[in-house]
């Protein structure tokens, strides 16, 4: 008895309250509403804007690793290109046996090419002064 | 062989079929889901904004958490049935609103209402100084305004839990069921919670509010 009247007073003062709260709502102010439809409006804009998004991941993705593909294949800037070359090249050289041999006879390749410079002025047609 | 490469035929064209009206699990197509979102925000939107702001106590914050909750749920459950949403709405709102009070608990509280302060009253509110469209007088508008206010006051003393319950259980109209959806309890602590606020309301309004 004692407790469907305490359901009975729960009732009642709730139907009071949510009657003041829907008058609440109902007495919301122009700008208010005004924002909460920019909010509403903006909130569908960004959730169908995602889900573009998400529909083009996927291509994005393989555009992105194409380019990366061919940025590698087709090579680096001639800078970075020419270090390479001609550190490659010094290895090279340094390596042969043939070098050993030049710089072992050093002396001699020099005389030979201050001999030469020598016959070059010495002869007739040669670069004089 | 031949029935193997019919049957990928005509799973490809199921495939096709199914991707050319762009249409969820439950058959709607984008569009149409679309649509009824914008209906169910443009209803609940009111209602929403004014259960976030007893709970944060300012309505920018309460307009924030409110736009939030409407790019969440359209993000991660539009494609679910419309009868699914309005509890899952208000599941999201009141986790940004718990995350809220998290984050204001840390935040120095005396800035927060100075910054609310300053707000009040900044412009005149023409459409919000117009005459009640329902024909009440001010003095009924007035006394309305204030329970509500003394309302409101007496929720933001509750425990959280108690006034989530009572706010979706009388506000929102939602049932036992879907309250406990929202909140993330079971029914049977929905009803604690909000039998316990009914109760602490009663007693800090007094028998004689209307």
């Amino acid at each position: 008895m004692n407790e469907r009247k305490d359901d009975g007073a729960q009732g009642t003062f709730a139907e009071r309250a949510k009657r003041h709260f829907d008058q609440s709502v109902a007495n919301l102010d122009g700008e208010t509403r005004s924002r909460l439809n920019r909010g509403r409006q903006a909130a569908l804009a960004e959730a169908s804007g995602g889900r573009t998004w998400a529909q083009w991941a996927p291509a994005a993705g393989v555009a992105a690793a194409a380019v990366v593909a061919v940025v590698m294949w087709t090579g680096n800037p001639p800078t970075d290109e020419l270090t390479p070359l001609s550190a490659s090249a010094d290895i090279e050289i340094l390596l042969t046996e043939d070098s050993f041999e030049m710089l072992e006879d050093l002396e001699f390749y020099s005389w030979i090419e201050l001999d030469e410079e020598t016959d070059e002025t010495l002869q007739p047609g040669g670069h004089v002064g | 062989m031949n029935a193997c490469v019919a049957g990928f035929a005509v799973s490809c064209r199921g495939s096709r079929l199914l991707k050319k009206p762009a249409r969820d699990h439950t058959g709607v197509s984008t569009l149409q889901r679309e649509q009824e979102l914008n209906r169910f925000f443009a209803e609940v939107e009111g209602r929403a904004l004014r259960i976030a702001e007893i709970g944060v106590r300012d309505r920018d914050e309460a307009l924030d958490l409110v736009q939030d909750a409407m790019i969440k749920l359209a993000r991660k459950y539009a494609e679910r049935t419309t009868a699914e949403w309005t509890p899952l709405f208000y599941r999201i709102l009141q986790n940004g609103v718990r995350d809220w009070h998290r984050r204001a608990a840390v935040r120095n509280r005396v800035m927060v209402w100075f910054g609310r302060g300053s707000k009040d009253g900044e412009d005149y509110d023409v459409v919000a100084a117009a005459p009640d469209p329902a024909g009440r007088t001010p003095d009924e508008q007035l006394q309305s305004e204030q329970a509500m206010d003394s309302l409101g006051t007496a929720l933001a003393a509750l425990p959280g839990r108690q006034r989530e319950a009572f706010m979706m259980r009388t506000f929102e109209g939602l049932n036992v069921a879907g309250t406990a959806v929202a909140m993330g309890c079971s029914e049977g602590s929905v009803k604690t919670h909000y039998s316990r606020a009914v109760h602490s309301l009663r007693e800090t309004l007094g028998e004689h509010w209307q």
